[in-house]
């Protein structure tokens, strides 16, 4: 056998367009770098609020794959909300009431896009005036989320205030109907839900979620007015594929999200670091399987807090950040030489009909070549190899390579700040994500940033520098004085208390108490 | 026979920033004592009296305590008076020993008295008395203090920091070992002496308060026999306490209420800040108050470490530079290098204040044009001409004329007036009278131009148990309310509790959610009110059990009053920004729970959104839809 076998098999024959199953078979299908953490997280609720809808929240019931949910269109809302430029004509143009209903409601017949019937008389008689209407619309716009990107209509979100405000992102094709592609959801948020089954949390998770679902509150209510009560649009989606039953990572993304939701913030105030937080873990996650599978140290983020002028500290930090960065890429290699040398491979290849019995082995281990026009290369088994590597890294560059660096720029993580390269230095958002998941109440300074490095290998200060570092890379000072940067940060940002020059307390600040 | 005079003035030194070893404090000051023959500055410390009863046959119960600081709050002072009092051997506590024992009578049994006078100094391995290693000892204290009755008390002194980080590192599997861990944590982050469940007491220095400490100091310093041998053996004007001499008109500012009395109250500001001065630091202060001197020379001789010798006073006074030795530049560390006073913390404590740096046009104007402008003229005769020391001398004028007639711009003279500027706002500072309050106020020279207003109307009446009157708390909502929402609304008579849409850290938040009655209506109001330690709380009530408190320290007072004037929230300061807006979370939750508890249905069909009036008075428009 070929290094690990997957632990749920390979679906191929569901996804005939993928030529091979490389990226895929190491990460799941699929691991999509044109996500940014909102969008992860709306299509997480998406699966989370159809599975809700079917009973079956956070439960796979035994049954690794397919992960089949429908997720809500609500294209009615959506040309409500993003595809209504008219409404400010209308409202300026016709003063009187019901002539300004009947007028947009005849522009909107006219415009509206991938709706069937396009009767929006219904709006009218729920709002006692058009003025209300228009104020309301461009209230509800305000809360749409990343509303500073310039993406299409059809893939503008609003903020997820219940059930109403989930939909999936869509195109629109020629014959005028929604159309899924894929683009803005990339499946990580499918991927996302199904490691948050598979975490140890689940079932203490699901209650939760399940109230970010089923949210009641005046916007929901809002939204949901603007759409009709019939049953909504759904299309069927399946397929999404995740290959480990469980996994460490599974279980730490799980944790934080769980303290996130125990804090019980109000209203949604948890939203922002929750995304922070499950992109990040993606990110880890795409990073230690990658790590396991070249058998590599365990990967270590050395962070930076953000100095006036060049450190050793940031020095290292780059470093640290160029070699995490390549590490999926090594991944890819590994997994095909890992092939190409094992027993199984060398004997088939030294057979007489070398070229037939190798490629059954690839067919059996990445689903590749299937058809004839999938290899054009000699019939040989090291130039098919040869060519499967390169044309295997060319794709992994162009996605699932990009993982961590994207990722990590979007949240916090990765910065040019003050240097012209990347490196890791978190920013205050998410060294806030990081405190609210994992600082109860309070936490001594030395203790928090152990945590931190016994979690994500995130390593900030003296101590844990001084356990992984090489002694000539070694400096205690430049360590010493970034915690000590890190602890004015933290301090500045009323989260961190100081009992007397020797000792502080991490403190989250929403715990503090209320009796 | 050898002067006392000098040799007073050469001991005082010795608490002043000089670079001697810090570590050894207690023992360096009591050889030096011993040498000069002085009695050292004493005086009782405030827990002095119930930690030694606590050592004694009469003692209730076998107690143990940790006494725990940072350095220079007199933990190894502390010490050695528990060592003597328990009849203990002087000359072993002048060996280099950390653990000391002894057996004898504590609540009447007899029991041996382990004392740790320096946790940190205690060797990981090796033996301690019975002890094969630290751990053993630690591991043996915290079962100690879960036992009624006890055959062993402890007394551990130790760092703060190092106490939490000992225990940290400490073997966890045992359990008493990881309750005595917690307990400390508890005691010390919630800032109690005990807890119930345990015979252990800690002590925790650092709590005790600046103004406090100040007081006592200033009372050992000023009433010192030393003095009394200065002015006796003063024989001519130009000599050490002579009337010309810097020190003597030091000695003899200190002494009055007006200076001390501001002095306190910076340092009952720093309290309000939490930041702690301890014993070591406040001596350095007053010392360093009374000889400090602006330059490493006078006549041509060296003047060490910036501070004064008896020798230096005729050289000073010769050379024209008494007004170098101010004790208001010098309070602030003015005298010394830039390197020396940031590494000592107590100056960057009163360097927040920024006084001297602070100013106004009025105070500017006063100091500069003061001498020749007929309405300024009675004050700058008042303040500046007045005072033949420190007040507008020669080198002032010379240096005034030269500013305001020179051409030369941002040159060296510039410099050098601009330097003296400062000298003069900070004996401004001292000089202007509360009565005065109203027409220039001393803390406009602060960065804290309503620390006045906080020490007077709010620390000084609740601690006459006064209530707080109606104007303050009316500011302060307003302060509230403009960071709560996000705009410049004036209503101060509620508290607006908005959110924005998606979230209640939105910058603009609009929502309307709930209202707090700044009077009490029913069980809701907003108060001020102390908490155990006499800290100033901003209470925000909705019900009898529910309420959330907010520390309303110095700075918070300072930002939401600005705020309220009219600063922009983020100008000010992004600490006190975060620090309410987690407030404005905190009592959102607290409205729901209140909301959870009484029942109230939302039928979640109806909101209400902010507006304002021409007059920025909030006023909602509630939204309802219709299904």
């Amino acid at each position: 056998m070929i290094g690990a076998k997957p632990e749920i098999d390979l679906p191929w024959q569901d996804h005939k367009s993928l030529s091979y199953w490389i990226d895929e078979r190491i990460w799941g299908h699929r691991i999509w770098d044109n996500q940014t953490p909102w969008l992860i997280f709306l299509e997480l609720l998406g699966v989370a609020e159809s599975a809700h809808r079917d009973g079956k929240l956070l439960d796979e019931a035994g049954k690794h794959y397919p992960l089949t949910f429908s997720p809500y269109q609500r294209m009615m809302l959506r040309n409500i909300l993003y595809n209504n430029q008219i409404m400010p004509f209308i409202q300026d143009k016709f003063p009187d009431d019901s002539r300004a209903w009947s007028e947009w409601a005849k522009w909107m017949k006219g415009n509206a896009r991938g709706v069937v019937d396009r009767d929006f008389e219904y709006v009218g008689k729920r709002f006692s005036s058009f003025d209300e209407f228009v104020k309301l619309i461009s209230m509800l716009r305000t809360a749409t989320v990343e509303s500073e990107s310039n993406r299409r209509w059809s893939s503008r979100f609003l903020f997820p205030f219940g059930d109403q405000c989930l939909y999936e992102d869509v195109g629109i094709s020629a014959q005028d109907k929604p159309t899924s592609e894929y683009i803005n959801f990339g499946r990580t948020g499918e991927l996302l839900y199904q490691m948050l089954c598979r975490s140890k949390s689940a079932s203490r998770l699901k209650p939760f979620l399940g109230t970010v679902v089923t949210s009641q509150n005046p916007w929901n209510a809002l939204v949901a007015n603007l759409q009709r009560t019939e049953t909504p649009d759904t299309s069927q989606r399946r397929s999404c594929y995740l290959p480990y039953k469980t996994h460490p990572t599974f279980d730490a993304l799980g944790e934080d999200v769980l303290h996130l939701f125990e804090l019980q913030l109000p209203r949604f105030d948890d939203y922002p670091h929750l995304t922070l937080l499950i992109a990040m873990h993606v990110m880890l996650y795409q990073l230690t399987v990658a790590a396991d599978l070249t058998g590599g140290d365990r990967p270590l983020l050395i962070c930076e807090l953000v100095a006036p002028r060049k450190t050793l500290v940031r020095e290292l930090s780059i470093n640290s950040y160029q070699n995490n960065s390549q590490r999926s890429a090594s991944a890819v290699a590994a997994l095909i030489d890992g092939i190409a040398t094992s027993d199984e491979w060398l004997v088939a290849k030294a057979a007489t009909d070398a070229y037939p019995q190798c490629k059954n082995i690839l067919n059996r281990e990445i689903a590749w070549p299937r058809d004839a026009h999938d290899y054009e290369g000699a019939h040989e088994p090291d130039s098919m190899i040869r060519f499967l590597k390169q044309s295997a890294l060319a794709r992994h560059r162009q996605h699932a390579g990009n993982v961590h660096r994207t990722y990590g720029r979007s949240i916090g993580l990765i910065s040019k700040r003050g240097t012209n390269k990347l490196r890791y230095a978190p920013n205050d958002a998410l060294l806030k994500a990081l405190i609210l998941a994992n600082v109860r109440d309070r936490m001594e300074f030395k203790l928090f940033l152990r945590r931190l490095f016994d979690r994500y290998g995130i390593v900030l200060g003296e101590r844990e520098a001084r356990i992984v570092m090489q002694d000539t890379d070694f400096d205690s000072k430049a360590f010493e004085s970034n915690a000590s940067r890190l602890e004015q940060r933290l301090s500045s940002l009323g989260m961190l208390r100081r009992l007397s020059d020797a000792c502080a307390y991490v403190l989250n600040p929403y715990a503090e108490e209320t009796r | 026979m050898a002067k006392k005079g000098p040799q007073w003035i050469r001991f005082l030194r010795q608490y002043g920033p000089i670079a001697h070893n810090d570590n050894m404090y207690d023992e360096h000051i009591r050889r030096s004592a011993a040498r000069s023959k002085m009695q050292p500055l004493l005086f009782k410390n405030p827990i002095e009296d119930e930690l030694l009863a606590l050592f004694a046959d009469s003692a209730q119960s076998a107690i143990s305590v940790i006494l725990t600081g940072t350095a220079g709050d007199g933990k190894t002072h502390l010490c050695r008076q528990v060592w003597t009092q328990l009849g203990g051997d002087p000359a072993r506590w002048e060996s280099d020993d950390v653990y000391f024992d002894v057996n004898t009578n504590i609540a009447g049994k007899e029991r041996t008295v382990h004392i740790v006078r320096d946790l940190t100094g205690l060797p990981e391995t090796g033996e301690s008395g019975a002890f094969g290693t630290k751990t053993d000892l630690l591991e043996f204290f915290s079962h100690t203090i879960y036992e009624q009755d006890s055959n062993s008390v402890f007394l551990i002194a130790a760092n703060d920091g190092q106490l939490v980080d000992t225990w940290s590192r400490l073997n966890h599997g045992k359990e008493a070992v990881e309750d005595a861990g917690r307990l400390l944590e508890d005691l010390l982050f919630n800032n109690r002496r005990e807890r119930e469940g345990s015979t252990l007491k800690l002590f925790n220095l650092s709590r005790i308060s600046s103004a406090q400490l100040f007081d006592l100091s200033l009372d050992a310093l000023l009433n010192h026999e030393g003095w009394q041998h200065c002015y006796d053996e003063a024989d001519s004007d130009n000599e050490l306490f002579g009337v010309n001499c810097p020190i003597r008109r030091n000695y003899e500012l200190l002494k009055t209420p007006q200076v001390t009395d501001r002095l306190r109250d910076l340092l009952v500001l720093c309290d309000h800040n939490e930041v702690h001065l301890s014993i070591r630091r406040v001596l350095l202060l007053l010392a360093n108050s009374l000889l400090g001197f602006a330059d490493k020379q006078a006549a041509g001789k060296n003047v060490n470490d910036r501070l004064l010798r008896a020798v230096d006073v005729p050289r000073v006074i010769s050379s024209n530079q008494v007004a170098k030795a101010s004790l208001y530049n010098n309070i602030f560390g003015g005298n010394l290098t830039a390197y020396r006073r940031n590494s000592l913390d107590i100056y960057d404590y009163l360097g927040r204040f920024r006084i001297g740096h602070e100013t106004s046009n009025r105070v500017d104007n006063l100091l500069i044009y003061g001498y020749s402008d007929i309405l300024l003229k009675d004050l700058f005769d008042k303040f500046l001409s007045s005072d033949p020391h420190y007040g507008a001398d020669e080198n002032y004028q010379a240096a005034q004329r030269q500013y305001i007639e020179g051409a030369d711009e941002g040159g060296e003279e510039t410099e050098r007036f601009l330097e003296l500027l400062v000298s003069q706002r900070r004996g401004l500072f001292f000089k202007i009278p509360d009565t005065m309050a109203d027409e220039l106020s001393p803390w406009d020279l602060t960065v804290f131009s309503f620390a006045g207003e906080y020490l007077e109307r709010v620390i000084e009446r609740l601690a006459s148990e006064q209530r707080i009157e109606k104007g303050v708390l009316a500011r302060l909502t307003k302060g509230l309310n403009r960071v709560f929402i996000g705009m410049l609304v004036s209503s101060d008579r509620e508290l607006l509790l908005a959110t924005g849409l998606a979230g209640s850290s939105a910058k603009v938040s609009c929502i309307l959610e709930d209202r707090v009655s700044v009077a009490r209506r029913m069980t809701e109001c907003v108060e001020i009110i102390e908490d155990e330690s006499q800290f100033p709380i901003l209470r925000v009530s909705l019900t009898k059990e529910i309420f959330v408190d907010l520390k309303l320290t110095l700075t918070r007072f300072e930002f939401l009053s600005r705020v309220a004037e009219g600063v922009l929230p983020g100008s000010f300061s992004k600490e006190c920004h975060e620090d309410i807006l987690a407030f404005k979370s905190r009592i959102l939750a607290a409205s729901k729970q209140r909301r959870d508890t009484i029942g109230v249905e939302d039928d979640g069909m109806s909101f209400k959104f902010l507006e304002l009036n021409d007059d920025g008075q909030a006023f909602d428009v509630e939204v309802e839809l219709n299904v």
